[in-house]
């Protein structure tokens, strides 16, 4: 089974939509982190709660409690990383050193994100309760 | 198209379950690179028994596997669930809507996209609330969800191949 054996059973929508979807994804992955922006303070929101906003220029350690356990934060040269967390896969771990962007410890629903003057910038247009 | 038995739905449902048991044993690199093997029987179910079959093989597959896992009704199995659900769908709704535009390996591609789409919107709407990280993942996922979808629906598209050719359909189970 050869690459042109396989390429004959496909339609031309099939090589189309792969077509697109591979160019989209590729510019989007270009592209997107360009369209976050960066910013000069830390929040960390747990739960879907905001619970901290912090500088981005003040060297600190805050040990954030989640429901699994604490994920310790740290801030140091304009960069945030997670230091220690209770999750499993210790992904947050390894994305290291973050200046602009988010880093999600979807386990124990820590999100950290770098954003401007602790302004969102995606305010709820409403609440309800 | 036959309408297919209740043995043909548990065998198939039992492949499915057994595959998705099956790549859950490799260390992902990344969370959310799946390889999305169990889609392969979803699809071949589709085309071969029709939309009601293949809805039902999902659910039993994801029900059975969040049990075994014991995620069951927890986050990963509403994830798991909104994904294998609308992907199907989705599939369904092109197969039936549009026969012949797309070949098996397209249709792979749109439920994988579908697939992925449900898991993000359920994520952003049920854990992380911030546009922006969704933002910021979507297009890696979109990218290796088609290299995946891709692989899986030609593998779907030579194993129909097989069935059809040697003129069994998937072997029933002696009653």
């Amino acid at each position: 089974m050869n690459f042109r054996e396989i390429l004959k059973f496909t339609t031309v929508a099939d090589r189309v939509l792969f077509s697109i979807l591979i160019l989209l994804s590729l510019l989007g992955l270009i592209f997107v982190r360009s369209l976050i922006p960066g910013g000069n303070s830390v929040e960390i929101d747990v739960d879907g709660n905001l619970e901290y906003v912090l500088p981005l220029d003040e060297e600190k350690t805050v040990p954030v409690q989640g429901p699994q356990g604490t994920t310790l934060v740290e801030i140091r040269n304009h960069r945030v990383r997670v230091v220690e967390s209770p999750c499993q896969n210790k992904l947050c771990i390894q994305q290291g050193w973050v200046e602009h962007g988010v880093i999600a410890c979807l386990p124990n629903k820590v999100l950290i994100t770098v954003g401007k003057n602790g302004k969102r910038s995606s305010e709820p247009d409403a609440v309800t309760e | 198209m036959q309408s297919p038995n209740r043995y043909q739905i548990a065998l198939l449902s039992a492949y499915a379950l057994a595959l998705h048991g099956f790549e859950s044993m490799f260390p992902s690199p990344v969370p959310w690179l799946r390889l999305g093997l169990a889609n392969i029987v979803t699809l071949i179910t589709l085309l071969l028994y029709g939309l009601r079959a293949a809805v039902t093989v999902t659910l039993i597959r994801v029900v059975l596997a969040s049990i075994l896992n014991g995620t069951f009704l927890g986050p990963a199995f509403l994830l798991s669930l909104g994904g294998g659900i609308l992907s199907t769908l989705s599939m369904g709704f092109f197969a039936s809507l549009t026969p012949r535009l797309f070949s098996a390996t397209g249709l792979s591609l749109i439920g994988a996209l579908f697939h992925n789409g449900a898991q993000l919107l359920l994520a952003y709407a049920l854990f992380i609330q911030r546009i922006e990280a969704v933002l910021l993942i979507t297009p890696l996922i979109v990218l290796l969800g088609t290299l995946t979808g891709t692989i899986n629906g030609i593998v779907s598209e030579l194993i129909i191949k097989n069935l059809k050719k040697s003129g069994e359909k998937i072997q029933n189970v002696d009653t």
